[in-house]
């Protein structure tokens, strides 16, 4: 990693905490968290996180784009996007550096929901892998889900259309499953495949396979190649 | 240092630039002229590679900016129309992001950012909230920022847009004091502020270069005896039609 790349993601970072709404999607997200933790735990009696988990992963669908619609629509609409590319820093550092901040705060929404293990290992005895595991997946899932973001965010000047857009391509890749009934054929699994409920049950349920890992990364690799694209494409209009 | 050959540039089927060409000299400072949308402002990202010309290119320092971009921007130091500044920072704070990006060794970013907060007489407001300063402070750091890298090149889109006689008298006097050794290239609608600064001038009409001489011969050749005579002259303003 560059140290454009750092001094970029450390920017974003510090524009995450100098608004309220970073604060606010921190407290809101753990303390629905805790919520349907306890519910959970308080219904089920099992030490397991199996079920919070496809809670969490819902939650992302509807929070991740709310981190990311600032990142390049904001500094397009107030002009800093100018200084930025007019600074000897390349689109690819600008890109990664924007993720990477993102990523990071999106990782600080991970922190307290590990404390869950913590409950259910003083408690019972849980299946530690299915745990690491399931983590795992949903950390993979919303790195995913920021580069979709960040991809969104790129091509728009208003905050809310990258959000809308975000939404858009992330609510269809989370229910595309739910389709599957009005398609037959090879088309199928298809839709199976881009759609993301699948790779996650797997890794809740302690499966980690090569092709769930590299759906996830590849998927960020994509949406960061075509940020870049969005970004240069600019430069021609 | 700068030079532009035979640069095109279109919006769709808006073609802001056409055929521009011009040189400009190590040391030069040159007044860029034009009515609001004339392509002053698309001349100047072209030339900081923000954008790209459809045709034509364009050297700075001897490299291309198109093929060289990142290697063109260590030599520029840009202000562009519109203060590019983040307002939850404060001033020292934006002057260590832009030091960082503009490849400012570590251990001399503390020094440059001195140099400038003295330099552009921020030192006072240094821990103060950008959102919080008046619109000619704003200019100001936006001047402090391009030059925080010691570039050999200025560009500096409106530096008084938008500020009281006395800001722009800061602004200028500012301009006047970071000018030496370097090649600037300054846009603005302050003629007055043009002939106290530049010697040579520009003017671009509908994107194209009409004028490019010396102060001196230009108010000599147009018999006029200052700057705004001439531009009026050249870009006569329109008769607006009434419909009544």
């Amino acid at each position: 990693m560059t140290n454009k790349i750092l001094v970029i993601a450390r920017k974003e970072l510090f524009t995450y905490f100098k608004s309220p709404i970073a604060y606010i999607i921190l407290v809101v997200t753990t303390s629905v968290f805790n919520i349907f933790f306890y519910m959970i735990i308080d219904q089920n009696r099992e030490a397991t996180l199996h079920d919070i988990f496809q809670v969490m992963e819902f939650m992302f669908v509807f929070l991740v784009p709310l981190l990311t619609m600032h990142v390049f629509a904001e500094e397009k609409a107030t002009g800093t996007m100018e200084f930025l590319m007019t600074t000897p820093t390349t689109n690819t550092d600008i890109v990664l550096g924007k993720y990477w901040g993102s990523f990071i705060f999106f990782s600080l929404m991970m922190v307290m929901p590990a404390v869950y293990y913590l409950i259910i290992e003083y408690f019972g005895q849980p299946d530690r892998w299915a745990v690491a595991t399931g983590f795992f997946g949903l950390w993979l899932e919303g790195a995913f889900f920021v580069a979709i973001g960040i991809l969104t965010s790129s091509w728009a000047r208003s905050q809310v259309v990258a959000a809308i857009s975000a939404y858009a391509t992330i609510f269809l890749l989370y229910f595309s499953v739910s389709f599957l009934k009005y398609f037959s054929g090879p088309a199928v699994e298809v839709i199976r495949y881009l759609g993301t409920l699948g790779h996650a049950a797997n890794f809740a349920v302690g499966l980690i396979t090569p092709g769930d890992i590299a759906y996830y990364v590849s998927g960020i690799i994509f949406c960061l190649f075509l940020t870049r694209i969005s970004m240069e494409n600019r430069l021609w209009h | 240092m700068i030079i532009a050959q035979k640069i095109s540039k279109y919006f769709g089927k808006v073609e802001a630039l056409k055929d521009i060409s011009f040189e400009i000299g190590q040391g030069e400072i040159v007044g860029f002229l034009g009515k609001n949308g004339a392509g002053k402002t698309t001349l100047m990202r072209i030339l900081t590679s923000y954008l790209t010309p459809n045709a034509g290119r364009a050297f700075i320092a001897g490299k291309d900016v198109t093929q060289k971009g990142v290697a063109v921007r260590r030599h520029i130091g840009y202000l562009p129309e519109t203060p590019s500044l983040y307002p939850y920072m404060t001033v020292r704070e934006y002057l260590k992001f832009a030091a960082q990006l503009k490849d400012i060794p570590v251990r001399h970013i503390g020094r440059s950012i001195a140099k400038v907060l003295d330099d552009c007489r921020l030192s006072y407001v240094q821990n103060t909230l950008i959102a919080h300063l008046s619109k000619g402070y704003q200019q100001r750091i936006g001047i402090a920022q391009a030059i925080i890298h010691d570039p050999a090149v200025l560009i500096l889109d409106e530096p008084t847009n938008g500020l009281d006689p006395t800001q722009i008298q800061q602004v200028r006097k500012l301009i006047k004091d970071i000018e030496h050794q370097r090649t600037v290239l300054l846009s603005t609608h302050n003629l007055f502020e043009i002939e106290k600064i530049a010697r040579r001038i520009l003017i671009i009409n509908r994107g194209q270069l009409i004028k490019d001489q010396s102060l001196e011969s230009l108010l000599k050749e147009e018999g006029a005896t200052g700057l705004e005579e001439v531009f009026l002259k050249l870009n006569p303003p329109q008769v607006e039609r009434s419909d009544d």
